[in-house]
């Protein structure tokens, strides 16, 4: 599903260079789970942007489907995004104006869902992550936990092929990031593939494979399955 | 979709209140003001439009050239001549209508009353749409002593307006005469040049008409209407050509018995719809202008600068938050949001805050109309609005603030990266410098307002309270016309019988200039006073050279003169005493020069003293005394004046002023220009600080943890205010400095249209200055000591 190759990624700030990622290769295929590990500041987040197609590469070829993705534009990037891949964050990123509902409905809107079928699937994904009683609630009024798990909903609600989660139980208490992977785990049995990046070695277990990061390339792959 | 957008867009509102109150106060104070100003606007293009035949409608009008065909003065008034004349000669010519202004006195209940009233030829109604209640417009001005009258003139003299065939009482000459109503229209209405109360007929005079020489002779306006697709040039031509022929001969005899140079007048026609605004030939002699154009101006001017500032506060506050909002942006377009639909998103935002203010708008218009009336001279309506073109016009309005408020913004928030803006190494356009030119902007707008404010307020003060040269305290001025020197004297006799009053004098009615031959050749132009020996003293002003007018020289009531000192200036004489003064085309009467007076302002401070004379020829008549009071007992000199005079003269109405108040009112413009700047100056400030207040809330919040972490480092509240501070105060400093030499060009120029004015002064600036940035200082530390003093620990744990 996902084949990147000698990706390259540099930032460029007041004369100095960071090599973000620096000739980076592998590959994913569909229905993997995988997490990626490293230090801090390896380049962890910046391959997940690119992979999300948030961010383009400065050389490298990166594979979406088989289909080479590192020459789109915005416009079509954006519109591949939104058919094919769920974030996950650390910090959750729900809107803090809109409910829970209204949170999880957004992607809906965005790739043009009737309201009656947005409605429907939003209430079925809720009622999948254990939220549909706290439906009217903003974020704030809940729980990390919580919190976590509406950003999954949404996330998720799309039905992408693919969920990019950038250390998901990062803020998150033992319990409540133990049912986070809980239900990454059901949603990958169930046919998504899945790429998290852990500092957790305990989280990176739920995984079938674990990429390790140094300095923007990857030192070891181990399969855990 | 657009469900979402709105939902959101008003939970942020809501969430955001300082936000959006400012927002929507600002937005709402200049969209009020703009609709004033197209209500406005409106009303000046409709003015006299309801005429029926209003584009064949003109007024005779003329140029004066001299010799060499150089245009001297642009006549908007005619006589007795023109309209019937030109009406005879030119075909395309198919009626006239001659309106002449005039005040009579008119008996209601016993009262005596002066009223306006307009003596019209009979096609008035044919050539101006007036509706009627009752009468025939056809027929009401054929018979003499006929009278129309309006709905409220109807009212005012019988309490009704079933009044046709009633008569009223109307002095003409020394008697009253019973007039018979023959009609009432309808109020003429505000919007209107022409505006009525009373109509009588003016007759067609065949002794007045047969003489020629009443070509020169110009008191009223002249109506026209021409034939349907005539061609005005033309028009115009053959009455040039008629003029000239006709008045041949009386040109002839001005030039040989009055030795006027050759003169001629082009005639020529002005549109009745032209008269409103134009300033060359401007409605007067009766005629209403129910503004004057450069209040528009100002006024449209003042609503532009409002409402631009609001918008500028718009731009700057949402900017300025985006760095809130960044992240949500980022979750957007990470879920799928493409930059349309974001920019759609934030338009509609901008719309709904629009919304809200358009709403308030409305209700401030109507709460502000009175005052707004009030200062531009106008009685605009809030039913006005209910017009097609009117509400489209506010709905355009509306369209284009949303725009021009949330265009900006909207493509800069949509543009913000997600990766940047989702990892918190976002920092939107660290130098700002749009923000902060627009900030400049605003204050040069609003202390240009400012300073303009106390230009207008010192030349006022300098108007209403520099040395007139004569002592207009205490004085009771009080008119009639004509007022016998025998009745005088026992008016006189009568008043002086009360302790009240101290001294009386006479003088001549209204002002009179006229020319006269000094030295034998030089025509001078000046203003002839027909005094008694009293008013120079009493009037305290001063003889500097010679002496006043005495009883014990008996040519003093006939050939004796003083003049003022510009007179004795511009005639070149050294030694003024002893002169002579000929009226030459007054059967060549030669007056002496006995005395000089020291120049006093005789007209208001917007004029340039000129020449003056002064005589007591017993042959012009007397129009009005003036009346010195004891000012401890003004009430009393009052009632004692007002009986004196209602006894001895029943049939003239009484009237009185105090010369103070009335010199007062000639600065009512200048009084009008204070208070609409006054008014703009206030907006303009007030729009501009609560922007900047917001600003300082939105910087305040974004530098939270920066001053949380200072004052765990130890830093006082004055140092942390004054961190905060500094960074606006700065761009507002600058913008004063732009701001002055825009001030002394601008007001510069305006205080050159008075003749006695105040120098623009650094001290002036200063003032100003200080002012400005004492509201500034003010707006900027509210928010600052806020932040300042709140608890450190508090805006640390936030992040
Ligand atoms: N916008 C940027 N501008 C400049 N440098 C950047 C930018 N984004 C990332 N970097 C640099 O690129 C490198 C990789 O960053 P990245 O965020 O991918 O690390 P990470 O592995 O996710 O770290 P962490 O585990 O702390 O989240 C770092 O050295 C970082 O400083
Ligand atoms: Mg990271």
């Amino acid at each position: 599903m996902i084949k990147i190759k000698d990706l390259e990624k540099y930032y460029r700030t007041e004369e100095v260079q960071t090599v973000a990622l620096n000739k980076l290769s592998f590959e994913v295929k569909e229905g993997e789970f995988v997490a990626v590990m490293g230090p801090s500041g390896c380049g962890k987040s910046t391959l997940l942007n690119i992979i999300g197609l948030l961010d383009d590469p400065d050389g490298g070829s990166f594979e979406f489907n088989g289909i080479e993705v590192s020459g789109y534009k915005e416009r079509q990037r954006a519109n591949l995004r939104k058919h094919n891949i769920g974030f996950v964050f650390q910090s959750f990123n729900l809107i803090d104006e809109l409910t829970v509902f209204e949170n999880v409905e957004l992607p809906l809107i965005y790739t043009g869902v009737k309201p009656a079928e947005r409605k429907r699937r939003v209430e079925e994904v809720l009622e999948k992550m254990q939220i549909m009683h706290r439906r009217n609630h903003f974020p704030q009024q809940l729980s990390g936990g919580q919190q976590q798990r509406v950003a999954v909903a949404r996330a998720v609600v799309n039905d992408p092929k693919l969920i990019l989660a950038d250390e998901p139980t990062g803020n998150l208490d033992s319990s409540n990031g133990n049912e986070v992977m809980q239900l990454l785990t059901e949603l990958n049995e169930q046919g998504t593939t899945i790429v998290m990046v852990t500092h957790s070695e305990h989280d990176a277990k739920y995984s079938h494979r674990v990429i390790r990061m140094l300095d923007g390339h990857k030192v070891t792959e181990s399969l855990l399955v | 979709m657009i469900k979402n957008y709105i939902i959101t867009a008003l939970r942020n509102l809501y969430r955001n209140k300082i936000y959006s109150s400012i927002n929507i106060l600002g937005l709402s104070i200049g969209l009020a003001c703009s609709m004033l100003i197209i209500l406005y606007v409106k009303d000046e293009l409709s003015f006299d439009r309801f005429h029926e035949n209003v584009d064949r409608v003109y007024r005779i009008v003329s140029d004066e050239v001299d010799v060499e065909g150089n245009v001297t003065n642009k006549n908007s008034h005619t006589g007795a001549l023109q309209g019937p004349l030109f009406a005879e000669h030119v075909p395309e010519i198919q009626t006239y209508v001659r309106i002449q202004s005039q005040h009579m006195d008119i008996r209601i209940d016993n009262e005596i009353k002066s009223e306006e009233l307009f003596k019209v030829d009979k096609d008035f109604f044919k050539i101006f749409s007036f509706p009627m209640i009752s009468g025939n417009p056809e027929t009401c001005l054929t018979q003499p002593f006929s009278i129309v009258l309006s709905q409220d003139m109807a009212i005012k003299i019988f309490g009704t307006t079933d009044v046709l065939g009633r008569s009223v009482m109307l002095k003409d000459g020394q008697d009253f005469q019973p007039y018979q109503v023959t009609g009432v229209a309808k109020n003429t209405p505000i919007n209107s040049t022409v505006r009525f109360n009373i109509l009588i007929p003016q007759q067609l005079d065949e002794s007045e008409l047969s003489n020629r020489m009443n070509w020169f002779n110009f008191f009223q306006n002249t109506f026209v209407l021409l034939a349907k697709n005539a061609d005005l040039t033309k028009v115009e031509e053959k009455m040039d050509a008629f003029y000239k022929s006709d008045s041949k001969e009386a040109r002839d005899r001005m030039a040989k018995e009055y030795g006027m140079t050759e003169a001629m007048e082009n005639y020529k026609l002005q549109q009745l719809t032209d008269i409103h605004l134009n300033t060359e030939l401007p409605a007067q002699n009766g005629l209403t202008s129910a503004s004057n154009p450069m209040y528009s101006y100002l006024l449209s001017g003042i609503a532009l600068f409002i409402l631009l500032i609001a918008c500028i506060n718009f731009i700057n506050l949402t900017v300025a938050r985006s760095v809130k909002r960044s992240r949500e942006i980022g979750i957007r377009k990470v879920i799928g949001g493409e930059r349309r639909q974001l920019i759609i998103q934030f338009l509609s935002e901008s719309f709904v805050l629009c919304g809200f203010a358009f709403l308030l708008a409305i209700l401030l218009l109507k709460l502000s109309l009175p005052v707004f009336n009030n200062l531009g001279n106008k009685a605009l309506s809030f039913s006005y609005l209910l017009d097609l073109k009117l509400i489209l016009g506010y709905l355009l309005l509306f369209v284009i603030t949303g725009f021009l408020a949330g265009f900006y913004p909207a493509i800069v928030l949509s543009g913000y990266n997600p990766v940047e803006t989702l990892y918190s190494r976002f920092n939107i356009g660290g130098k700002n410098y749009l923000q902060k030119s627009l900030v400049v902007f605003q204050f040069i707008l609003a202390s240009f307002m400012i300073m303009a404010t106390l230009v207008i307020y010192s030349q006022f003060n300098l108007l209403t309270e520099m040395e007139l040269g004569y002592n207009d305290q205490n004085l009771v001025e009080v008119s009639k016309y004509p007022f016998e020197r025998s009745e005088l004297e026992t008016f006189t006799e009568q008043l002086k019988k009360d302790q009240s009053i101290i001294d009386i004098s006479g003088k001549n009615g209204g002002s009179w200039f006229t020319a006269a031959k000094v030295n034998g050749e030089t025509i001078l132009q000046f203003s002839i006073e027909t005094v008694d020996e009293n008013f120079i003293p009493m009037m305290e002003i001063p003889v500097i050279q010679g002496r006043n007018f005495s009883r014990d020289f008996p040519s003093d009531s006939s050939n004796s003169v003083l003049v003022n000192e510009t007179f004795a200036k511009e005639a070149g004489w050294k030694d003024p005493i002893g002169e002579t003064v000929n009226f030459w085309y007054n059967d060549n009467e030669k007056y002496q020069v006995i005395g000089v007076v020291k120049d006093y302002h005789f007209q208001s401070l917007t004029n340039k003293i000129r020449p003056q004379l002064f005589t007591m020829n017993m042959r012009n008549e007397m129009g009005k005394v003036f009346i010195k009071i004891n000012p401890e007992k003004t009430t009393n000199a009052l009632e004692h004046i007002e009986s004196t005079f209602k006894t001895l003269y029943p049939n003239d109405p009484y009237n009185y002023v105090f010369t103070e108040e009335q010199n007062l009112r000639s600065y009512e413009q200048e009084s009008k220009w204070k208070q609409i700047m006054l008014f703009g100056a206030l907006l303009t400030i007030f729009v501009s600080c609560i922007g900047l207040f917001g600003l300082t809330v939105l910087a305040a919040e974004k530098r939270t943890k920066e001053i949380g972490i200072r004052k765990v480092l130890g830093a006082s509240v004055n140092t942390v205010v004054a961190t905060l501070t500094k960074d606006f105060l700065k761009l507002v400093i600058l913008a004063l400095i732009v701001a002055i030499p825009i001030t002394w060009l601008t007001a510069g120029k305006w205080l050159d249209n008075y003749p006695y004015r105040i120098e623009i002064n650094w001290q002036l600036f200063v003032i100003a200055g200080i002012l400005i940035l004492l509201i500034a200082v003010t707006t900027i530390s509210f928010q600052a000591v806020k932040a300042a003093v709140s608890n450190p620990v508090k805006s640390l744990r936030t992040e």
